[in-house]
């Protein structure tokens, strides 16, 4: 259920839940994802990857290979080293930053299993296939470096040049930036101190569209497809790896099936593809296999978090000190070693702490590389500090929703600038709060929950609160600028007027999925008057939208969406004089409405000149005023000159079974603002995918490696990942306090559900539980970690430090002939 | 994923097909449904010669009334199962197991036997079938009629069965169970995974009391078990959970079960026993 | 993924007799299920390994040597490395043995560590380690029995 508040004339387009217009094609089989696109001659790349986390290369023997039928070229490491370059890392989050160099086709040496050793290259995919499995490799395997503590502690190096697996450290400290005060102080005077440690769990971006790419070399351009969240900084970091001139490079994001970040990177076959296509002259295509997808696509989250809270005994915060170890994995990519640092500004969150310090070290390890995952950053800061605040109201014996009010920020004392330097421009905590209480049956759930308690009943009730915020809208430049990010926050947008009275939109901001089309319609079909259907939305092309920033970091329609209300505004002013030439009126006097010009004070009737029709008037160009140039068509670039807040009140029921550990979700609440609504169906598409991949989280999916560095949940068999058949329905509905930073009002939501949902049910099991004196279970919280949990803390049984992938040495597990096919 | 080279043979009889097989020994692979052969074949964990599809034999397919029994061919795929009104009647639980097998796609290209000759231990009909004192109708080619194998002696071990190179699995004949109740309960953490254990209970009930009982249980060892100590142990007690309680928590003793990502062998143990206690007092109406 | 199996057992024979057995690489070798031994000497072997389970066939090749042997105190420790075919992933094995006299018999402590990289790795659900675990359980009841057979007649 939604209610949707905000008023709106009723022709307005913007806040009308308009079915997407991009679903028929999608729907319907006339998609065109990157696997779909044949081209004459194409070839086709199988990688060879091979097992070992950390092993030397010391031999390749590709002659089989080369002699199977249908190959057309096998390149190693050794073929491509002087070409290949080393894959970007954008941002060197210190100074002192250590890595890798980072080879498309590894050289000499394999630092994770999956790594790419060879490419082969033949008629048809099958043959490369084939062939690909008789490239003969030879390893003399080393020890891999696969826990994320011991690497911390250098106890061996998953890069032995380097000399340490520390990449960099950075730190943010209120005191010393002057943002508040000393956080030493604070916790030596505190009253209260909670200290906690957390561990966020390896996850892996499982978007439906697997990754693919084709590279073309037979035009004047390069031209690539790919199945990427980032055409335009792919383009870019494409010139610069292989130094090949940015203006011969054209990159296509055609359909793309999703991405969570996954996407928003710049691979190893991205680069592979492109050089085999320049050497053999011909298209060529690589599409993953979806172990492929698990093994080697990037993973993310994989994080150690060292809290320490310190409060007052009457429950107000004093300081509040992170320290988190971040598993960058093998290698630096596009933004893997920022990405723990996008939650620097966020672990205080919605919270008045006077003193806070954030220390992040980053550490390489023998595993895949970790990147942008959905909330990157963010949802690893507002579990932990969602957690906290739970830890803090147990402590204190409060009811948790009750300390986290006394600590919030009042509506009333927006914009409000936090201990983390940040201007939080509105929001209303209480209102949401209220809301979510109201639909949730707060009171009900929580004397349900007494009676289960008192009866003991088999089944327990557990309520989780998560109240978050996150900053999102990447990002004002300046704010990148200074933490060393290597680009830019701005996006670019452009607005055709064509002259049947069509308009063509094209914006920087590449979707994958989210409905950019739909939404960017209705907001130009209000700012020109023109009909919805008449508005064409063109992205992910570099040589149709030739620059822009691309999609993530929920700032499209914070960011892309304002650049493109700015390019609308530049072509009504362009416009102007040419309708007042029309009217044989004086621009001052010119009105501009639902699409038409008329003149002030000329009475009702009056017909003035539609923008259309000026449009029309521009391609004849017969008669434009002296000087005008013939284009109504206008470009705009707009930089945000703030970050956007969304906020919510989550609210999680859910019953554990204590005799299995199984826990069911019983019901859950979120009530979301995020700003000013432009179409809420596609809002809702986002909570509701959020909350699951959030969800999911908390409770079923992991990335798990065996001490040897193989991935043990290399498929969907393992990597349980949930299906609308696991998923309860969500009530959402929201409030809205417009954002202050754009013409909208909007605030982000592209990651919202991910980032709030986490914390809320992990809040609610442990509610459940927390009378077996159980004070944490490890995410995903399997029914086996709850069961043990319960055994451990009623003081029954030890609880292992992680589910085992594997047996326990010495386990007994061979048949005997007594239980084979019955026992006695 | 793409397998590597096979060919491919699809014969219209049964008799074609143990021709084929006793030719090509063991390099042939029977395919059945394909939901299990071809993961492993796109996997390249094997990599036959020939593969014989046997899901053309419209003698394979069909589902009968044997008078005392119901006789599922190799052909009959799970759908073909849910859907068999004789099935619903008489073998309750095979069709509430079957229920909990993965999704409708596999369930509509996968087969009952097929399952049974792969003998999975997380697979949801061999405890069932186990449970039902099923027969295994096994043939090949220069033997005359089918060799009849009990289910007690059919799942030899992880993966392998009584069928041997060169032999077709051409049905599984089911006593039937008419009037008993049944209930399958399958533990998973996500609703497509397999299980991570299951509990198959059918149970004649008279007057409140449980008059004889059946109980199979998945992957609580290399094979699919019989809880026989539980059945005998269930007789004559009335079907309430305080009553059943004590029986069925030893579902779990003496069994070997795996430990892996899903749950220790412990932990396995223990949910066999709560599980056999829920399965049973379903089954039971209670 | 690796794992580690401790098996012992006792057989009617002299340490030396069942010394003199266990260091024919060629036979103990042999023993692993699916293996064919194409070479041996007093150091070394060769061979391949099928592995058929199920719906599952897999060949490694490979080759194996003593890392250790000390013939006066009855120990030895062989190392078998395998290279799976198409692409599969290695997999290694050390065996550990130790004989010592026991009554009129001798007894033998043997340790087998065994890693799988690779594909069967990640076969899913562990049930990789249910393979191995058998596949050396029947490697030891075999050498076992051999002991058992010769050094009995
Ligand atoms: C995503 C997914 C999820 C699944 N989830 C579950 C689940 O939750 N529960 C569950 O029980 N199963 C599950 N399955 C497995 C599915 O049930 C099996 O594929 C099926 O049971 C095997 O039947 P099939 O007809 O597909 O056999 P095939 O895949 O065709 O054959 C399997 C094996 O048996 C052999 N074989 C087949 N028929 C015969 C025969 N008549 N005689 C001799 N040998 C034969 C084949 O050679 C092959 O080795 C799942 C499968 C998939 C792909």
């Amino acid at each position: 259920m939604t209610a949707v508040d905000e008023t709106r004339a009723p022709s307005a387009e913007v806040g009308r839940d308009r079915r997407r217009k991009e679903d028929q094609h999608l729907i319907t089989g006339r998609s065109r994802f990157t696997d779909n696109i044949v081209l004459p001659g194409m070839l086709h790349v199988a990688m060879v990857r091979r097992p070992y986390a950390h092993a030397r290369i010391t031999g390749i023997d590709a002659s089989a290979a080369q002699e199977s039928p249908g190959v057309v070229a096998v390149l190693t490491g050794d073929d491509v080293k002087d070409q290949q370059g080393s894959l970007p890392n954008a941002w060197p989050v210190t100074p002192e930053q250590k890595a890798p160099p980072h080879p498309a086709i590894a050289v000499d040496r394999v630092a994770f299993s999956g790594e790419v050793v060879a490419a082969v290259v033949a008629r048809t995919a099958a043959a490369a296939r084939d062939a690909a499995e008789l490239v003969d490799v030879d390893y003399e395997e080393l020890d891999p470096v696969v826990d994320l503590k011991a690497a911390a502690a250098d106890e061996k190096l998953a890069h032995p040049d380097l000399g340490t697996n520390r990449s960099a450290l950075w730190v943010f400290d209120s005191a010393e930036a002057g943002t508040g005060g000393d956080v030493e102080e604070a916790i030596r005077d505190a009253e209260v101190l909670v200290e906690r440690e957390f561990r966020q769990q390896r996850l892996i971006p499982a978007f439906m569209e697997p990754r693919s790419v084709v590279v073309d070399p037979t035009g004047e351009q390069f031209t690539m497809w790919s199945a990427t969240q980032v055409p335009h900084i792919l383009r870019l970091m494409l010139a610069l790896t292989l130094a090949v001139p940015e203006s011969k490079i054209r990159v296509i994001a055609p359909d793309v099936g999703g991405g969570f970040g996954g996407k928003l990177q710049v691979t190893p076959e991205e680069v592979i593809t492109f050089l085999v296509a320049r050497r053999t002259g011909k298209p060529c295509k690589w599409t993953e296999t979806r172990s492929e997808s698990l093994l080697s696509g990037h993973h993310g989250r994989d994080q150690w978090q060292k809290l320490t809270l310190a409060a007052r005994r009457d429950g107000t915060v004093t300081g509040l000190k992170v320290e988190l170890t971040a598993n960058m994995g093998a290698y630096l990519g596009l933004v893997t070693s920022g990405i723990p640092i996008l939650g620097a500004f966020m672990f205080n969150a919605i919270y008045k702490f006077p003193s806070y310090r954030f220390e992040c070290q980053n550490v390489f390890t023998n595993l895949t590389w970790t990147d942008a995952y959905r909330g990157a950053g963010r949802p690893e800061a507002t579990f932990a500090i969602e957690r906290m605040m739970d830890e803090l109201a147990t402590e204190l014996g409060r009811d948790p929703i009750e300390v986290r009010e006394q600590n919030w920020i009042k509506h009333e004392e927006f914009p409000f600038t936090t201990v983390a330097g940040l201007e939080y421009d509105s929001g209303n905590y209480e209102a949401a709060t209220a809301r979510a209480k109201e639909l949730f049956g707060y009171d009900e759930l929580r004397a349900e929950q007494a009676r289960r308690r008192e009866s003991g009943d088999r089944v327990q009730l557990g309520i989780g609160v998560s109240t978050f915020t996150e900053m999102c809208g990447l990002a004002p430049s300046r704010v990148l600028g200074s933490l060393s990010y290597g680009a830019g926050g701005w996006e670019h947008a452009s607005v055709r007027m064509l002259p049947s009275g069509k308009v063509e939109v094209i914006t920087g901001s590449s979707a994958h999925g989210q409905g950019h089309e739909t939404a960017w319609s209705q907001i130009v079909a209000d700012q020109l008057g023109v009909p919805f259907e008449d508005v064409e939305v063109l992205h992910g092309d570099t040589q149709i939208s030739h620059k822009g920033l691309d999609t993530y970091g929920s700032r499209s329609l914070v960011v892309g969406g304002q650049a493109v209300i700015k390019a609308a505004q530049k072509v009504i002013d362009k416009a102007r004089p040419l309708a007042a030439h029309v009217l044989e009126a004086n621009v001052d006097d010119l009105e501009f409405a639902e699409g038409r010009f008329t003149v002030r004070g000329a009475g009702e009737g009056q017909e003035g000149i539609g923008l259309t029709d000026l449009a029309l008037a521009v391609f004849a160009a017969h008669d434009l005023p002296d000087g005008m140039e013939p284009s109504l068509d206008a470009d705009a670039t707009y930089d945000p000159v703030n970050f956007s807040y969304p906020h919510g009140t989550h609210l999680c029921a859910m019953e554990v079974d204590t005799e299995t550990g199984q826990s069911r979700m019983r019901a859950y609440v979120c009530v979301d603002d995020v700003g000013n609504v432009v179409n809420p169906l596609i809002v809702d598409g986002q909570v509701h995918g959020g909350l699951v991949q959030g969800i999911a989280q908390a409770l079923w999916e992991e990335a798990v490696y065996d001490d040897q560095g193989t991935l043990v949940t290399g498929s969907f068999v393992d990597y349980t990942l949930p299906t609308s058949a696991d998923t309860i329905s969500y009530v959402t509905d929201r409030t809205v306090t417009p954002s202050t930073t754009n013409d909208l009002g909007a605030k982000g939501v592209g990651e919202a559900g991910t980032i709030a949902s986490t914390p809320a049910v992990v809040n609610a099991v442990l509610d459940a539980v927390r009378q077996f004196g159980v004070t944490d279970i490890r995410m995903p919280m399997t029914p086996e970690r709850v069961w043990r949990a319960i055994q451990e803390g009623r003081g029954s049984a030890p609880t292992p430090e992680a589910a085992q992938p594997h047996f326990e040495a010495g386990e007994p597990n061979q048949d005997t002939p007594e239980t084979e096919g019955g026992q006695a | 994923m793409i397998p590597a080279q096979f060919d491919y043979v699809a014969p219209a009889t049964l008799e074609e097909a143990l021709t084929l097989l006793s030719e090509h020994g063991d390099e042939a692979k029977v395919l059945a449904g394909g939901q299990s052969l071809l993961p492993v074949l796109r996997m390249r964990l094997n990599a036959p010669g020939v593969v014989v599809d046997i899901s053309g034999i419209q003698e394979l397919k069909e589902i009968t009334d044997q008078g005392e029994s119901i006789r599922i061919g190799a052909g009959a795929t799970y759908q073909d199962v849910l859907d068999s009104p004789l099935v619903r009647e008489h073998l309750g639980l095979l069709h509430k197991a079957v229920t909990e097998v993965a999704d409708p796609q596999i369930r509509h290209r996968g087969t009952v036997c097929g399952a049974l000759a792969h003998s999975d231990p997380a697979g949801d009909v061999g405890g069932p079938v186990l449970a039902l004192d099923a027969t295994m109708e096994v043939q090949s080619r220069g033997v005359v009629g089918p060799r009849q194998v009990a289910a007690a002696d059919f799942f030899v071990d992880l993966f392998e069965t009584a069928v041997g190179d060169g032999e077709l699995l051409t049905a599984v004949t089911i006593p039937k169970h008419t009037g008993w109740g049944s209930h399958y309960e399958k533990f998973v953490r996500v609703s497509h995974q397999w299980a991570i254990i299951g509990v198959a209970a059918a149970v004649r009930a008279e007057g409140g009391t449980i008059a004889e009982a059946k109980v199979g249980l998945t992957n609580m060892g290399s094979v699919p078990l019989r809880a026989t100590a539980v059945e005998q142990a269930l007789v004559g007690l009335a079907a309430t959970e305080e009553a059943l309680a004590e029986a069925c928590s030893l579902a779990g003793e003496g069994t070997d079960p795996p430990s892996d990502l899903n749950g220790q062998a412990d932990y396995r143990r223990h949910l066999a026993g709560v599980l056999t206690r829920r399965a049973v007092l379903a089954a039971a109406g209670g | 993924m690796g794992m580690q199996l401790e098996h012992s057992f006792t057989v009617d024979a002299s340490p030396e007799a069942t010394w003199a057995l266990l260091t024919d690489l060629e036979s103990v070798g042999g023993c692993f299920p699916g293996a064919t031994v194409t070479e041996a000497d007093e150091q070394t072997f060769k061979g391949n390994v099928k592995v058929r389970l199920g719906p599952i066939a897999v060949t490694y090749q490979g080759e194996g040597r003593f890392l250790e042997r000390d013939d006066a105190a009855h120990r030895a420790v062989i190392e078998g490395t395998g290279k799976g075919l198409r692409g599969l992933g290695n997999a290694g094995a050390t065996v550990t043995m130790q004989l010592a006299p026991e009554g009129s018999g001798t007894r033998a402590d043997v340790v087998t560590e065994l890693s799988i990289t690779g594909k069967p790795a990640q076969f899913g659900r562990g049930v990789m380690q249910t393979v191995s675990d058998k596949l050396l359980g029947q490697f030891v009841s075999c050498v076992e029995s051999k002991l058992a057979g010769s050094a009995g007649g």
